[in-house]
């Protein structure tokens, strides 16, 4: 296999705080290939946009501190200088927010800004950087983008602007692109057209995309593979079709369950995140998981096992000494009075 | 339908005024909301959904006035007093809308109003015992053991301990502080409950939790609920009938699980397709709204959603594909704004050696707004041709002209009116009106 795009292994994040210290993302690994969708899934606090943060280093340092090994077509982003990084941002990785509205300057044309973000990666004469934002503009749908480069963003809709963001995402090219739940603050009908521009920019481009977003049915939609996060570990990984057909980390089963068209599971999972200060010894989920036992309450996160060629998970169940099964015959919405579940799981 | 309905309204309005100049002159209007009608019955949720900027919030709170609405009739017959009857004048006594105060007050305690963001709708310097304590104490009780007593037991039957009466709202994650809200909004036993995007902010797993005491409280209280959002998928779980509604005006109104299954309206279809369904294995073949709502102060003539419906009716005489024909129309109406700029499209044109051509550029705007490379209906090509020609000439005024004199819809000339499909399930398409009138008069070829 040749090697991925991008590689992240062991990554952690950690902030000091008044409070003391807090690890958000706690020894992450995740792959992107050329080309792939990945998308990383979990809940509000999980650790998923700080951990994509932590790729290009924007998190703030300090009082966050970023460790581990992130490569980028084989280079290691963990030791390069800021000079070199900044190279790395905007032209080999580039991000898009959820809210385009925080992500711009109100008091320049996007015009204006598309063509300073070109110019700062590449030398281009103004005429040249204007031409190639009317055509980077016209790309992402924005219509009569001649006329739209000297408009304000005030003067955009919310999906414009996630255009427009789109826009400037892709002056330099970028092999890989971080998407942070760019379509959560869109309306379902806007979110259906994001979508399919950034599949179509995909194909384009040749990109490898990382999706952050808490949508299992965007998921479903875009995703080649899947990271599952919960409070900076990672639970679970696999293809799409492993993940919502064989979920096998009762974290996966109980978020899937928690969709409407898919679990009858009405209660929500009981209790919360843990805290990020101090998180519990053993399996993060043990505390809310209705399967844990002794042994989940000790030591670290389990060692991550396979399932099949495709899928792993980190849940001591999976142990060779284990029978995983009990975890399927009985999801836990099952016991609450609905039988759907057992069957969407088949 | 035998119970009288506990919320009746009937052609609510709600025009923002535009105003200009040194005297504020009124120059037009933002018709947020403009003439929606819809019953709740005792016990029952409806749900309102549509895009952003059509107009839910605003019908929401012209309903509980919080702002006043600027015409129509919100009838409420909560608190025992029902039986309404009208006054000499023609108004009816129960109209929200002609409250006193002192009678606005008292239909307070009968409805009550959740917020989307709960941590912005509590004072973050009071307890949130205390919060929910003061609206009995607005509302009369003095006695505090009592107003205690009553707000610890319900903060117990929202899912919260008596205890947390006395912390704060910084102490509350957002899924615990919209329990909170829950339990503010029924400590004065309301009938009917306003619920403004409730667990829009919330993660999926936590919405599912107040959904379900959402569910579990309505059947305890037996309440009422206007429960607004933009997720169908949340709709689907908690409403028994839904509304869709698009600038200002709701478009079709029917039970749950008929809007679900067999929407009629062209709208409710494609916003419907445009929820991502969370089965990897299901093709995205969704219908693509393109654009974006139309501004409120002006909005399209006739059937509202004609700029955008991808089922727009052709006139007479004309037949041809229907994804041409939209086509056609958004070609004409960008033609019409000015926006079609041939200089542009000709630069954006890669040719190997040389300029583009004038065919290129033909080619190039039939692909741009996804037209047919010949459309079968000559009259139709040529008048296209003729049309591209002009622009080509740089006649821009010729071109739109001659679009739209020969290509026009009777979508954005009538207004079109209810069509009932079965019992309580309506909407308003000007092709149900035709189909219906086919039926009716089959004798007419």
């Amino acid at each position: 296999m040749s090697t991925p795009l991008l590689e992240v292994e062991d990554l952690t994040t950690t902030f000091s705080t008044d409070n003391g210290d807090l690890t958000a993302v706690d020894g992450v690994d995740f792959a992107v290939d050329e080309g792939e969708t990945v998308c990383i899934v979990g809940e509000s606090g999980s650790g998923k946009t700080v951990a994509t943060e932590s790729i290009t280093r924007i998190v703030k340092e300090p009082p966050g501190r970023v460790e581990g090994t992130v490569r980028f077509k084989g280079r290691d982003l963990m030791s390069m200088s800021d000079e070199e990084l900044r190279q790395i941002r905007g032209n080999g990785i580039a991000h898009i927010f959820q809210n385009p509205q925080e992500a711009m300057n109100h008091c320049y044309t996007v015009g204006w800004q598309i063509a300073e973000a070109l110019q700062i990666h590449q030398d281009v004469s103004n005429e040249a950087a204007r031409a190639r934002a009317v055509d980077l503009l016209d790309k992402v749908g924005i219509a009569n983008a001649s006329a739209r480069f000297d408009d304000y963003p005030h003067e955009f809709s919310g999906g414009q602007k996630q255009r427009v963001m789109i826009a400037m995402a892709l002056v330099g090219d970028p092999d890989l692109l971080i998407a942070d739940e760019p379509t959560t603050a869109l309306d379902v009908t806007v979110q259906a057209q994001i979508l399919k521009l950034l599949d179509e920019l995909q194909d384009e481009f040749d990109m490898g995309i990382l999706f952050v977003t808490h949508d299992l049915g965007v998921v479903a939609q875009i995703a080649d593979r899947i990271v599952v996060m919960y409070a900076g570990k990672v639970m679970e990984r696999g293809g799409v079709l492993d993940i919502f057909e064989h979920p096998a980390h009762p974290y996966t089963q109980q978020l899937l369950n928690c969709v409407p068209e898919i679990g009858g599971n009405e209660g929500g999972i009981p209790g919360t995140l843990p805290s990020p200060y101090d998180p519990p010894d053993g399996c993060r989920f043990a505390p809310r998981c209705s399967y844990a036992e002794q042994a989940c309450r000790t030591g670290g996160q389990p060692e991550e096992r396979e399932v099949s060629s495709s899928q792993r998970v980190s849940c001591i169940h999976y142990r060779d000494d284990r029978d995983p099964s009990m975890l399927r015959e009985s999801i836990p919405g099952a016991e609450q009075g609905s039988n759907e579940v057992s069957s969407a799981d088949d | 339908m035998t119970d009288e309905p506990i919320l009746s309204v009937r052609d609510l309005k709600k025009h923002y005024p535009i105003r200009k100049g040194i005297f504020n002159r009124q120059v037009g209007a933002a018709k947020a909301v403009d003439g929606i009608s819809f019953d709740i019955a005792p016990g029952e949720t409806l749900g309102l959904v549509g895009e952003s900027g059509c107009g839910k919030s605003t019908a929401a709170s012209s309903v509980i006035r919080l702002e006043e609405p600027t015409a129509g009739e919100v009838v409420f017959n909560g608190n025992g007093r029902g039986g309404a009857s009208h006054n000499p004048d023609g108004t009816n006594p129960n109209d929200v809308t002609n409250y006193s105060d002192a009678e606005l007050k008292r239909f307070r305690r009968g409805a009550q109003m959740i917020f989307q963001d709960p941590a912005s709708s509590f004072d973050p310097r009071m307890t949130v015992g205390g919060a929910v304590a003061e609206m009995l104490e607005i509302h009369g009780m003095s006695d505090r053991h009592r107003r205690r007593a009553i707000v610890e037991d319900l903060l117990e039957r929202v899912g919260l301990a008596a205890e947390d009466y006395d912390r704060y709202p910084h102490e509350f994650s957002g899924g615990q502080k919209q329990r909170i809200a829950l339990a503010r909004a029924l400590v004065l036993n309301p009938d009917l409950i306003i619920a403004d995007e409730p667990v829009s902010a919330l993660d999926v797993s936590i919405q599912a939790e107040i959904l379900s005491l959402i569910d579990d409280l309505q059947a305890e209280f037996d309440l009422s609920m206007l429960f607004i959002s933009h997720d169908m998928s949340v709709i689907r779980r908690i409403c028994d009938r839904v509304a869709v509604m698009y600038l200002g005006e709701i478009v079709e109104v029917g039970p749950t699980d008929e809007i679900f299954a067999d929407p009629q309206h062209p709208y409710t279809e494609a916003l419907l397709s445009s929820i991502p369904t969370p089965d990897p294995r299901s093709s995205v073949g969704g219908i693509e709204l393109t654009g974006t709502v139309p501004s409120p102060t002006n909005p399209p003539s006739g059937c509202r959603f004609h700029t955008r419906c991808h089922r727009v009716i052709q006139p007479d005489g004309i037949d041809i594909d229907q994804s041409d024909w939209r086509g056609i129309l958004n070609f004409r109406d960008r033609v019409a704004a000015g926006q079609v700029d041939i200089e542009s499209i000709r630069e954006n044109i890669v040719v190997e050696g040389g300029a583009a051509s004038d065919n290129d550029v033909r080619e190039q705007l039939r692909k741009e707004f996804d037209i047919g490379d010949r459309i079968d209906d000559s009259g139709v090509e040529e008048t296209l041709a003729e049309a591209i020609d002009r622009l080509l000439d740089r006649d821009n005024e010729g071109a739109s002209e001659l679009l739209s004199e020969r290509f026009s819809t009777p979508c954005a000339e009538t207004a079109p009116k209810r069509t009932v499909h079965s019992e309580g399930h309506e909407s308003s398409c000007l092709r149900h009106e035709s189909e219906q009138a086919a039926a009716s008069n089959p004798a007419d070829d």
